[in-house]
């Protein structure tokens, strides 16, 4: 297993950074909120981060722990407004966010570099801390998604006037999942930063939200096991279909649409409440015969 | 100098009218954000391109891409988002979106394909380059061409919409597919022919723009998607007379903003107004919009 990762690391720290896009992704659409947001959270991180660290001098522990409060922050004033729209809205306004967040990083060039991006970063960031970071995300996901404010994603996600009739606050608990997709988003994207020596504005544009949506799409919305499958899918498939790898970007799309139709809520999904559904009917008939019965 | 920016502008902005008219038709109708309407206005100058070159007309190269792009959209409409209906609300509009997206990088990727990432331009002489002057102002026989082409296709579509049997069973469709159906009115065809519709504008406007700038490239179909965008929420989402308004105020003020502007503030500022229009009147500057923008899903 050790030896299989250090042969494919790249490979791997590129799914690791995957799965932390796909997470705040997940997160937001978890919680019934059409935000496309996370890509200009991700800008914000790593041009932050990178910024505070290579021109302000700060420790990378701290750029990166800045990165993610600037990617919280920017998410946190973004659902003031955001909060009140839904769907297709939504989708547009995040979208339009996102290029706004391009366009300012290509004017900005003083602070970004412009279109050439930031270069010359040193590399401070590997496997090890990539791992620690998706580990302790996914630690705090799971935690918020047993509690309460987990349970109010779920309700909001199915129905929103239901989940308001039993007392689930949408303002609240949409607020809560832009913030956790800003804070998640700014801390892929400064790892990000401090890992790949530059950041260009066209990393957080449009191809990122296919691959993170894509990733999500595969995996599904509601579980954690989604993500991790969709990313490990979506990254591992041109390494498997090097023969396929020059219409790598038709076989996404087409595989992209054929999930979609058959699967809307997400392989891992299906799959979950497949099982559910098997143990569930597995163990009804027990249930409901009478002590001392049948033999 | 000022009214002949307002005179470009005018022009590039019918441009966007019928691209985005394509857009917010679909949307009116179906409640879809196509995605992929980018990557089909790409596909139809890639089509008249290649039709062009292996010597066909100029109109004839149009038509077919017009037929085809046509095509492509109703494919997409009848074996991805037709699919989706029986899934719940929630799970059709995020489908619908990935559908598309997924279908833009087909195309888009056959694209690339097809030109080797080379940005194509029409053999020299596809349209006669002619100018006018008069007034002050100097205007091309192609930006003429583009205005005439432009109102007389808006004006069918407004007339086949309000005027026709069709145009009645498309909007009652677009109100309410359910109690249309019990009217005995096949949804399915109404969908059909207005994703037709869509991809047949969207393809025009694409030949019009590869003939305007003289430049092919897969990736066209995206500024242009994301202008659509800034359209159809300043006109109002399935809003379409307030679509038309909007293209020709986008159109005129981006011609302004790249004369006076220091480069790369145009996109900033026409994003930002977007951001700011969505938060303020998220049905559009006319109001009338179609889907619910407020708290509260359908």
């Amino acid at each position: 297993m050790m030896e299989f990762l250090r042969a494919n690391q790249p490979v791997f720290d590129f799914f690791l950074l995957t799965l932390g896009f796909a997470y705040s992704q997940q997160v937001v659409l978890r919680a019934g909120v059409f935000s496309l947001a996370s890509a200009a959270f991700s800008c914000l991180g790593a041009y932050g981060c990178a910024y505070l660290v290579v021109k302000a001098g700060l420790p990378v522990a701290a750029g990166v722990g800045l990165g993610t409060l600037i990617g919280g922050l920017a998410s946190y004033l973004v659902s003031l407004p955001l909060a009140r729209l839904r769907g297709v809205y939504q989708a547009i306004a995040t979208l339009a966010l996102v290029e706004l967040m391009v366009a300012l990083a290509l004017y900005a060039e003083p602070i970004t570099g412009g279109a050439v991006g930031f270069n010359n970063i040193p590399k401070h960031v590997g496997t090890t801390e990539l791992l620690i970071a998706v580990l302790v995300v996914i630690y705090l996901l799971h935690a918020q998604s047993i509690s309460r404010i987990g349970r109010g994603f779920d309700a909001l996600r199915q129905d929103e006037y239901v989940a308001a009739s039993l007392g689930v606050s949408s303002r609240r608990e949409h607020t809560l999942a832009f913030i956790s997709s800003g804070l998640i988003g700014g801390l892929f994207g400064a790892l990000q930063s401090m890992y790949a020596y530059n950041v260009e504005p066209n990393q957080y544009g449009f191809g990122y939200m296919v691959t993170t949506l894509a990733a999500i799409v595969l995996g599904g919305r509601r579980s954690l096991l989604g993500p991790i499958l969709g990313s490990a899918i979506m990254i591992l498939l041109p390494e498997v279909a090097r023969p396929l790898a020059e219409y790598r970007q038709i076989v996404v799309g087409v595989i992209l649409m054929i999930v979609v139709v058959l699967t809307p809520q997400g392989l891992a999904d299906t799959f979950l409440a497949w099982l559910q559904h098997r143990r569930a009917r597995a163990l009804a008939p027990m249930a409901t015969q009478p002590p001392g019965g049948r033999a | 100098m000022l009214t002949q920016q307002i005179l470009n502008g005018l022009i590039s902005g019918a441009i966007y009218a019928l691209f985005a008219l394509g857009f917010n038709l679909i949307f009116g109708v179906q409640k879809v954000l196509n995605l992929a309407h980018g990557a089909i206005f790409m596909s139809g100058a890639f089509i008249a391109y290649y039709g062009v070159i292996g010597g066909l007309p100029l109109g004839l190269a149009l038509l077919i891409a017009m037929v085809s792009c046509g095509c492509v959209s109703v494919l997409l409409d009848r074996f991805g988002f037709q699919l989706l209906r029986k899934y719940s609300h929630a799970d059709a509009e995020f489908g619908a979106m990935v559908i598309s997206i997924g279908a833009g990088q087909v195309l888009t990727s056959l694209a690339q394909k097809a030109s080797d990432t080379k940005v194509l331009s029409f053999p020299f002489g596809t349209f006669p380059v002619e100018f006018f002057r008069g007034l002050g102002l100097r205007i091309s026989l192609l930006q003429i061409t583009i205005a005439l082409l432009v109102v007389v296709l808006v004006a069918l579509l407004a007339y086949f919409l309000q005027r026709t049997s069709f145009g009645r069973q498309v909007r009652a469709v677009a109100i309410n597919p359910r109690a249309s159906a019990l009217l005995g009115i096949n949804s399915r065809s109404v969908f059909s022919i207005t994703f037709f519709i869509a991809g047949a504008m969207a393809a025009i406007a694409g030949v019009m723009i590869a003939l305007s700038f003289n430049s092919i490239q897969f990736m066209m179909g995206e500024p242009y998607m994301l202008k659509a965008f800034v359209v159809v929420v300043l006109g109002g989402l399935g809003n379409l007379a307030g679509a038309v308004v909007a293209s020709l105020l986008l159109g005129i003020a981006q011609a302004m903003a790249a004369a006076y502007l220091p480069p790369g503030m145009a996109d900033i500022l026409i994003f930002a107004t977007l951001f700011v229009v969505l938060i303020f009147k998220p049905n559009g500057l006319f109001g009338g919009g179609l889907a619910p923008a407020g708290v509260g899903r359908q």
